[in-house]
């Protein structure tokens, strides 16, 4: 009883924003979407945060991986040189 | 055959006649292999995420195709000797590629639309992420009322 907690969980359904929006496609090339599900430090966001599915969060995880590889997203936050 | 697509970065520094000279190599060579360039657009110089060969700068070119997987091979050896090509990378598009098929439908789709979309995602984003931390301090202070 001393354990129950009080505090509201906030319950808002988060939806997988490739799945609402038809229009909008995971490419590799366009990093503007990318950059969207990447921190500030060049991580990929889990999908519990960004609320995606997991069938486009596989292919969002491909698609950063590849825009890594070419330069267009950062594998780490920039170092001081 | 089979449609891929390369996207490489070049020197931004090179003077435009040797830029030209790249260009053409590189048709040549996909030519020379028994394949045919569909689509080859610059995209502009861009900031790169990070340095790559000490440059801060890239000319990133888009260049679709169809070919064998030899052509493949092929055209990355000769991009890894060429010094104005910094990267590249090579996606396969379609496993199965009919030329007949890809000239009755033109191609479309451009990455323009994206960045409109992006934009809207923007303010979505940001929105939620005020709307978390408001709703912590709130409660926040009825504790503190209650106490």
């Amino acid at each position: 009883m001393a354990f129950k907690r009080r505090r509201r969980t906030f319950h808002r359904r988060k939806v997988c924003r490739f799945c609402v929006d038809g229009e909008l496609k995971i490419d590799y090339k366009d990093s503007k979407t990318l950059r969207y599900f990447v921190t500030d430090r060049g991580k990929i966001v889990p999908r519990r945060i960004s609320g995606n599915c997991a069938k486009h969060q596989r292919k969002l995880t491909l698609a950063i991986k590849r825009a890594r590889q070419i330069a267009l997203l950062p594998y780490t936050a920039i170092q001081s040189v | 055959m089979r449609k891929y697509e390369t996207f490489f970065i070049m020197d931004p520094d090179l003077p435009e006649e040797m830029n030209n000279a790249a260009d053409e190599k590189i048709k040549g060579v996909v030519a020379s292999q028994g394949g045919t360039v569909l689509t080859y657009e610059p995209w502009g110089k861009n900031k790169l995420a990070y340095p790559i060969k000490k440059r801060t700068r890239g000319l990133y070119v888009l260049m679709a195709y169809s070919g064998e997987s030899a052509l493949v091979a092929e055209l990355e050896r000769i991009m890894r000797l060429d010094e104005r090509i910094l990267k590249f990378i090579t996606v396969k598009l379609e496993d199965r590629f009919d030329p007949a098929k890809e000239e009755k439908a033109p191609p479309e789709e451009k990455p323009a639309s994206g960045e409109e979309e992006s934009g809207e995602e923007a303010g979505a984003e940001s929105s939620e992420e005020e709307e978390k931390p408001a709703g912590f301090a709130e409660e926040a202070d009825q504790e503190e009322k209650i106490g």
